[in-house]
This record gives C-alpha cells, structure tokens and sequence, in this order.
C-alpha cells in the first residue's frame, strides 16, 4: 500500500455534501415540528401571556387552566366519543368493502367486472371535496345531517384501499385458492379465511391509516354537523370560544387533546402506519 | 375408492386446443400416472377431473357418477399441488383440519381425525408449527395429509415431488407407493419425470399436445412403445434413434440400410407401411446395443468412444458413429477409455423401426 493511500484511509473523511444534507434536514424537521411545538407550548400559557406581543418559545407562567377548562366547561367527552365511533364505524366499513370489492375484481369472474375496476381507478381523477356539495345535498335528502351515519357514509369511499386489495389479492398465489375450493370453501369462506389472514399485515396497516384519515377528518364533519352533540372532535375545537371571541390557548389544548389518539396510535404502530404510506403513495404515484 | 372415466373430453382456451379428444378409464384402486413434457396439457387434464377446470366438451365420470358439471368439493376427490399450497397463516393442525372446519364439523371430531393422519404421516410433533418452519419433506407429508383427512375416492397429485431435491424425492416416492399399497384409493399422478411414473404407476398414460400417445403399464410402454415420441421419452438415457433407408424384403421383413453402410434385417411389428421415402428410424436402448472389435464382420457401425460415463453398475458409453451419435450401455466395470475405434452390434429383437410419421412399424 502507497503512503498516499495508507493516509487517505487514516484520514477521516469530511463528506460536506452529507453534512449539507444533514443540515437541511434538521433544518425542515425543525420547521415542520415548530407549529406542533408551538400549539403545546401555547396550551399551557394563560390566555393574557399568548396575546402579549413578543415571542415567548417558553411559557412564563405554567399552567393547565386551559386544559381544566377544556374538559370541564365543554363537550369534550361527546366529541371524542363521536369521533371514536364515527372513526371505528369508517375504519371497519371501509376495511370490509375495500377487501370485497379488491377481492371481486380480483378474483372473481363477472360481466362488467373490468368496467368496475376502470371505474374505480377513474375515480382518482376526481378529488373528493369536488363532490361536497352532492353529498351534502345527498345526505340532506336521506335526512342525514346532523346525524353520526351523515358523518360516516360519505367517507366510505376509499378507491386507493380497493387497488391495494386488489393488488395483494391477485399476487396470492392461485393453487392457495384451488386448494380451498377442492376444501369445500365457499367464496365468502375464501375471503375471511384464507385471502384476508394471508394479507393480515396490509389489512392492519390499512386500517389505521383509515382510522387516522378518518379522525383527523374536518371538512365533511364541520359541513354536515351543525349542532354541538353531534360533532367531533375536531370539529369541536371551532367551538371553544366563549363571549369575547377566539381563546387561542383553549383551542390548541383542545387541539392537542384531540391529536392525542392519533399520535398515540402513530407511535404503537409506526411501522404499520409507514407501510400503509408507501403503500398509498405507490397506487397514488 | 372410485374409478375415474373420461369420455370425448376436449378443453378449449380461446382457439387453442389443450386437451384433444381424451377418452381414458383409470379403474379403481389403480395408481395412474399422466406423464408428458411441459406444456402437453397433462395438469390441465387433472384439473378437470379435480373441477378446477371447465371442460369444453365431454363427460367425466367418478365412479359411476358424472361429475362434468359437479363442483370441485363434491367430486370426492382431494388434490396436492407441487407448491403444496399450504395455508400459510395456518400450523399443521389447521391445515389438516381446514376442509373439515369449512364444513362445520366439530372440534372435537377435527381433532380426532387430524391426529390419525398425522399418525399415520408421522407429524405428531409438527401439529403446533407453521408451514414456514418446515421442511420440504414434512411439507409434502402435511399437503398429504391434508388431502388424506378428506378420505377421498381419488387423490389427484400434480407433480407433487418437483420441488424436492434428489434425495427426499426418493423417499417420498416410497412413501407414496405405501400410501396407496395402505390405502388402496384410487391416485392420478401427473408428472415429467418418467422414473417417477415408472416405479409409482401401474398404469401410464403419456400425452403429447394434448392427445394420448399410448396408455400402458409400465414395461408395456418400455418394451413396446407404440411410437417415436413414447420411446423417446420412456427410459433414461432414452432411446436412441438411427436413420435408415428401408426396403421390404419380404410381407414380414424390412432390410435397413444405415448411413456408414450397415445392414440390418428386421421384423415388422405392426401392419403400418414404410411410407413412400423409406426413410426409418430404427429406435434401440443403449442396453440392446454391445459394443465389439471395430473389424467384426456382424457389426452394425463402427465409430470412436467420446465420453464414457461410468456409474459403478453400468457403465454407459458415447460412440461417434457414421449415422449419429450412440449411447451404449455396458457392464458397471467396463475398462474402455474415449478415442477407442470400437464396432457397435444391434440386438435385433429388442430393435424398432419407427416410419416417417413416427408410427411403429
């Protein structure tokens, strides 16, 4: 070996286009994490403090008298019950009919069957705010405002969870399905016990992105929920206001409490939850 | 047990004929085996007998019922597939068990019978696990098992030992010749590998392009192949092929004359013509083949030793010759080496003339 060559691999290597890279990224996570750092910091200010000019990165004078308020003097409980139920009815609906329908056009031989799918994946091309107004008119004609199946049945369309079935269901390998059939096994019988345990791990990710999407959902809610019992929880944070007007500290904590589930949810199954990303980003992409 | 018969079946995919006018009867309790090359049409023969697949004309019969239009689970058969197709979020218990658990039966009685196959398949300490954490082997036994919990009247296998290496497939192929010797239910076995349908089968039926070639027993089919494409791929090495030219010599008679000059005299077999060329293939098994002095006058080529493979009971032996090139099989310790001028003498009685159309004559 050259000297040359001994010193250049005793020499630590200074990559600067790492660091750059490195330092950009710092760098945007600072920037994406600064309004969630900002709402908690704010939540535990008191109300006079937040609307002092000046920044204040640090509360002066701690306190938990927005979150006391938050849960004692408003609805709290009733919307997060209402956006568990709304979130879990979506997730377990949108499970079952995303995994039937994939498994339909996947596997299953029926006239129009091609015409369904291309529907399916047409149906990206029209972004769902577009169809607000229809939904709304929709549910107003079935009586449906105001109500927690309202919330829910608009939400129900979820094109990307049929492709990623579909995609699964026709990589199972087809002697799996012969040997179930020659078994005795019946279509529906092939589905929940054979195409859906193999897939488990998809099934799970899908649901709780589904559940996530589902919870952090704002405009439909705040559209077809007018009255306080009704809301959820993130429609539920407009109304923490009070005679003077817009209580920022009120808000946020509010706000943070019903980001709670979510992150809690995010953290358990980080995992999962990325998966289901990519998986979504490459049918999307 | 059931006999398995099919009448006229044709099986059509768009335009392309797959399955040609099968009439066959597998009687009962026989071990049958479709053997063919890849792409003859031999699996998608057993999967209309298994129902998998519709048939585009014809009737299948189980037994004495006609099954054509019956569903798969209602034909009484059960099936094992090379991947094995093992349920892989199930452990060997419910995999065994699934059939009966689709039909509702109770736990208790799953149980029961699951433990009697694995019993009698030695996967007691295997019931707990996955497919994942097994063997190929064991696999196999499970995909049996499985298949065997149903207590068909026809076992279909689809080349169920590809994917075993060399070895087990040995041994797997004697436990399934137990199996059926225990059982006695009536199996179709397809298959490419003819030692397989060889030392498994009493009755083979080869196909080729989606049409019988010749359906046999074993040594019928080794001994007295019906045509070029059965005699080629029955045996191992196969058959060799020696152009000719053949002129009658009499109503019984073909004199064959070879491309270095030899002459060879032989009996027809069948009542098929020479053909119009007189062109022949004379089929002979590298065992009906001796080698001799290059100068002996009943030589029927003379040609030089390539490649001598010697495998301790026999020794099989490449010979350059005028007409092509020859294996020849001898004694497991032949002392020859390549690059020997040898003569190579035909045992007439063992030798078939094949015509242009590849038809025994």
């Amino acid at each position: 070996m050259t000297a040359t060559a001994k010193s250049l691999l005793m020499r630590p290597r200074f990559d600067r286009v790492g660091l750059l890279i490195t330092l950009l990224t710092i760098f945007v996570a600072i920037f994406w994490l600064f309004p969630i750092y900002w709402a908690l910091v704010t939540s535990f200010k008191p109300e006079q403090d937040v609307v002092q000019p000046g920044i204040e990165f640090w509360p002066k004078n701690f306190t938990f008298e927005s979150y006391t308020f938050v849960v004692l003097n408003t609805k709290l409980a009733i919307w997060y019950m209402n956006s568990i139920i709304t979130s879990t009815a979506i997730t377990i609906l949108v499970v079952i009919m995303s995994a039937s329908a994939g498994y339909s056009i996947s596997q299953l031989n029926f006239p129009g069957r091609k015409f369904l799918w291309w529907m399916i994946l047409a149906s990206f091309m029209i972004p769902i705010p577009a169809l607000i107004i229809n939904h709304f008119v929709l549910m107003n004609q079935l009586n449906l405002i105001n109500t927690l199946t309202g919330v829910v049945l608009p939400q129900l369309i979820a094109p990307v969870t049929v492709i990623i079935y579909k995609q699964f269901f026709d990589s199972v390998p087809k002697d799996f399905r012969d040997a179930a059939i020659i078994d005795g096994a019946t279509e529906l019988q092939l589905l929940y016990r054979l195409y859906l345990p193999m897939n488990w791990g998809i099934t799970t990710a899908l649901a709780i992105i589904t559940f996530i999407g589902a919870w952090n959902q704002f405009l439909w809610p705040f559209l077809v929920t007018t009255t306080e019992p009704m809301m959820n929880v993130t429609v539920g944070i407009t109304q923490v206001t009070d005679a003077f007007g817009v209580k920022y500290a009120r808000q946020l904590a509010t706000a943070v409490l019903a980001a709670l589930p979510v992150a809690a949810l995010y953290l358990i199954f980080q995992r999962r939850v990325t998966q289901a990303i990519m998986l979504t980003a490459g049918i999307k992409g | 047990m059931a006999s398995v018969e099919l009448k006229n079946v044709h099986k059509s995919f768009g335009s392309v004929r797959v399955i040609d006018n099968i009439d066959l009867k597998i009687e009962n309790g026989s071990f049958c085996a479709l053997l063919g090359p890849s792409g003859c049409g031999k699996s998608t023969l057993l999967r209309m007998i298994a129902g998998l697949e519709p048939v585009s004309e014809g009737q299948i019969f189980i037994g004495e019922n006609e099954v054509t239009f019956t569903p798969p689970a209602q034909r009484k058969v059960a099936m094992v597939f090379q991947s094995y197709a093992l349920y892989p979020h199930l452990t060997v218990r419910k995999n065994i068990s699934f059939s009966m658990s689709l039909a509702g039966m109770s736990k208790q009685v799953q149980n029961q019978r699951a433990d009697q196959v694995a019993k009698l398949l030695q996967l007691e300490p295997l019931m707990d696990r996955r497919p994942a954490e097994l063997s190929g082997g064991q696999r196999q036994r499970v995909a049996i098992g499985r298949a065997l919990v149903r207590e068909p009247e026809v076992f279909l296998f689809d080349e169920p030992l590809s994917n075993l290496d060399a070895l087990l497939r040995v041994q797997m192929r004697l436990e399934l010749a137990k199996l059926h010797l225990d059982l006695k239910t009536t199996m179709v076995y397809v298959t490419h590998d003819q030692v397989e349908a060889m030392t498994l089968a009493d009755k083979i039926i080869v196909l080729d392009k989606g049409k019988i070639s010749q359906a046999g027993t074993p040594l019928e089919l080794y001994n007295a192949p019906q045509n070029k494409f059965v005699a080629s791929f029955i045996g191992s090495p196969a058959m060799n092929f020696i152009p000719a030219t053949g002129s009658a010599a009499n109503k019984k008679d073909v004199n064959l004359i070879f491309a270095g000059g030899g002459k060879l005299k032989l009996s027809r077999q069948t009542a098929n013509t020479l053909g119009e060329t007189n062109n022949i293939d004379i089929g002979v098994r590298p065992e009906h083949l001796h080698l001799t002095d290059a100068g002996n006058k009943s030589i029927a080529f003379s040609g030089t030793t390539t490649v001598v493979e010697q495998l301790g009971n026999s020794t099989y032996v490449y010979v350059d010759t005028p007409s092509g090139q020859l294996i020849v099989q001898g004694a497991g310790n032949l002392k020859i080496t390549s690059g020997t001028k040898v003569g190579v003498t035909i045992d007439s009685n063992s030798a078939k003339m094949f015509g242009a159309d590849g038809m025994l004559i």
